[in-house]
């Protein structure tokens, strides 16, 4: 059995049985005046019915495995979470915080992850990072939030 | 506009009056610098790891609102098959491909730059590209017109007919593990495609209360967060050195004239198989260049010089990757679907710009039609030019540290992703389409119908709606049109033929 496979397509399992009750609240209409919600209905049917025998498969011993890539253990599973998470906190608090900050934490945290050491480079780097980005895309007529803390 | 003004009577325009009408349009001023700044993007996005063409066309759409929907769509094209060029460059000299119609190209290519002949491998990798990529466009040229003008024709039931069997083309051929799975993804795009206003009431459905899901999951995030967030990940699993490069000096860029023999005849088959890849829906390059090599290697007088720096092996591939750009471009131009990621994408920057793709497209807005056609022959010429003396400077960009690079390609997801809507909602959907492509990726799945189902499902639902609607609901009546059951049985036949032959193939092995 392969778990991460298991796993997967049971998310989409849960997928399609929440999505079909979502497209029973909308108008299913009849089949000559198909309503809004009879696309989704047919969509959620047929999740279900390519996730389910994928994931009773998933489940059988002695089957062979799907191919794939390993996922990473250790270390390097640790590097790959960090980046997520890194992702993850730019994202809550770029509304508070503002751009200049987010990206220049991001940045500082990508450098540090993917292998730089020094901080004497990675603090100047991502700070003109940061600077650069923010400016080209202002200049470019993108206005990019400034924190809600400080405005 | 003034170009527009100056179009001479479309429908009536021959396919090399067009040309000529395209040329003059693709030679203004800024349709040109879109030209030019889309192959250099695209060489360089061919050349580094981390972030394909796909990813790149997704990450400057928002760059062109500042542009008319013609050179944004000359921008977009030229990355494409810029990074096309850009691939082999690393495939042969460092054996890192850059992206994946470049795979092909580190077998021989590499070998014969390990033997002293990686300048004449380069060459006729560029000059295939350039010989191919002209017969693309001018096959390209040749058909959109014509199907065009029988396209228009089509009602609701021929477009849901098409766009059904393309995603089945797609997920048969796209790899990815079986059948089930690859239309798991078709499924899912589909799906993601519901969300927003519905194409015909306008109801919203799964909004969950968000306005800026009133508009549908936008295409930009997911495409960033599957291409570009994904790759990240998985680069970031394990940290590598900047690897070993076999340097090249301008005068052994010329391939011996024993050489060019060898490789002309390749060459042309190649531009013929990736024109007719680029007509299936599926992974038009990739699947080109593997179909080139293969029939290189049979038809070869000396198969045993394959995988050892055979030339054949090089030119064949490397010209069938961008004929197929030609062929790709036909059903997008031509009907208004695309069947593969990168014509999907072109497809949203259209929609974006306010153009709706279709057999019209020709006759309401010739100078789109034309001018990216001709663009493409002279983005062409600014690849040779720029590919054959650069193209120690464009290897030398895998200096650049990963960390470093990687460290640009995140922000650069984030910002262009933000900037399309000012929406701090589409951060979130891009680093959770990022994380959903990591997972996908590890399990081979393939990721192209998620983002095809993403731009054709709203198209898809209209069509089978209307086609519903037209016939009272009578499905029968819907499919005995002659040309959607024609379609809905190739589409049959794509998902039953292989399983036949395969089961003939068992008994004929285990009678034997």
């Amino acid at each position: 059995m392969n778990i991460a496979l298991a796993t997967t397509y049971f998310c989409f399992l849960l997928l399609g049985g929440f999505y079909l009750i979502g497209s029973l609240e909308i108008p299913l209409g009849s089949a000559d005046q198909p309503g809004a919600g009879a696309y989704p209905f047919l969509i959620g049917i047929t999740l279900l019915a390519f996730s389910f025998p994928l994931f009773v498969n998933s489940l059988r011993k002695g089957l062979p495995k799907e191919r794939g890539e390993a996922f990473p253990k250790g270390k390097n599973l640790k590097r790959v979470l960090s980046v997520a998470s890194a992702l993850i906190l730019f994202a809550v608090f770029l509304k508070p915080l503002g751009y200049g900050i987010c990206s220049a934490a991001l940045m500082g945290a990508i450098l540090k992850l993917l292998g730089l050491r020094s901080w004497g480079k990675i603090v100047p780097i991502s700070i003109l990072t940061a600077a650069v980005s923010y400016y080209l895309f202002a200049f470019l007529d993108v206005p990019l939030p400034r924190g809600t803390l400080f405005y | 506009m003034s170009l527009c003004r100056g179009a001479p009577f479309s429908t009536k325009m021959d396919s090399f009056q067009g040309l000529a009408y395209g040329l003059g349009v693709a030679f203004s001023g800024s349709n040109l610098l879109a030209c030019f700044f889309g192959v250099l993007v695209g060489t360089l996005v061919g050349v580094l790891p981390g972030i394909g063409p796909i990813g790149a066309m997704a990450l400057l759409i928002p760059s062109t609102f500042a542009l008319g929907p013609t050179a944004a769509l000359i921008m977009l094209a030229g990355i494409f098959y810029g990074s096309m060029y850009g691939g082999s460059t690393t495939s042969i000299l460092v054996n890192v491909p850059g992206e994946a119609a470049s795979v092909i190209a580190t077998i021989d290519g590499y070998q014969m730059a390990r033997k002293g002949r990686g300048g004449a491998a380069l060459t006729v990798s560029a000059v295939g590209s350039f010989v191919a990529g002209t017969l693309g466009i001018l096959a390209l040229m040749l058909f959109a017109p014509p199907l065009a003008k029988v396209a228009v024709e089509f009602g609701p039931p021929e477009y849901f007919a098409l766009m059904l069997t393309g995603l089945i083309s797609l997920s048969q051929l796209g790899g990815g593990g079986s059948l089930g799975r690859s239309f798991l993804m078709v499924v899912f795009g589909l799906l993601l495609g519901t969300v927003g206003m519905e194409p015909i009431s306008g109801l919203p459905r799964f909004t969950f209360g968000q306005l800026q899901l009133a508009q549908g999951v936008a295409l930009v995030p997911v495409a960033m967060g599957l291409y570009g967030i994904a790759e990240v990940l998985v680069i970031a699993e394990r940290i590598t050195g900047i690897p070993d490069m076999i340097k090249v000096k301008l005068r052994e860029l010329f391939p011996t004239a024993a050489e060019w023999k060898r490789a002309f005849p390749p060459i042309f088959r190649g531009a013929g198989v990736g024109f007719f890849f680029g007509l299936i829906p599926g992974p038009a390059a990739i699947l080109a260049t593997f179909s080139s090599y293969t029939i290189e290697k049979r038809i070869s007088k000396h198969p045993e010089e394959f995988g050892k720096g055979a030339i054949e092996g090089v030119a064949g591939p490397e010209a069938a990757n961008n004929s197929a750009m030609g062929g790709t471009m036909v059903p997008l131009l031509a009907l208004g679907v695309p069947f593969d990621p990168v014509t999907a994408i072109l497809l949203g920057a259209l929609m974006i710009h306010g153009i709706l793709p279709g057999p019209l497209l020709l006759r309401q807005h010739p100078e789109i039609f034309w001018g990216v056609v001709a663009s493409m022959y002279i983005g062409n010429v600014m690849l040779l030019i720029l590919n054959l003396p650069l193209v120690g400077v464009f290897a030398s960009i895998l200096r650049l540290p990963q960390h470093l690079l990687m460290g640009f390609i995140l922000i650069l997801c984030l910002v262009g992703t933000y900037s399309v809507n000012n929406s701090f909602l589409d951060i979130y959907i891009l680093i959770g389409m990022g994380v959903i492509g990591y997972v996908l990726r590890k399990l081979n799945f393939n990721l192209a119908p998620v983002l095809l189902g993403l731009v054709l499902g709203p198209m898809f639902e209209k069509a089978l709606c209307q086609s519903l609607i037209m016939y009272r609901g009578d499905v029968w009546g819907i499919i005995s049109r002659p040309l959607t059951a024609a379609l809905l049985l190739i589409g049959a036949a794509i998902i039953v033929l292989p399983r036949l032959f395969r089961l003939f193939k068992g008994m004929k092995t285990k009678n034997s």
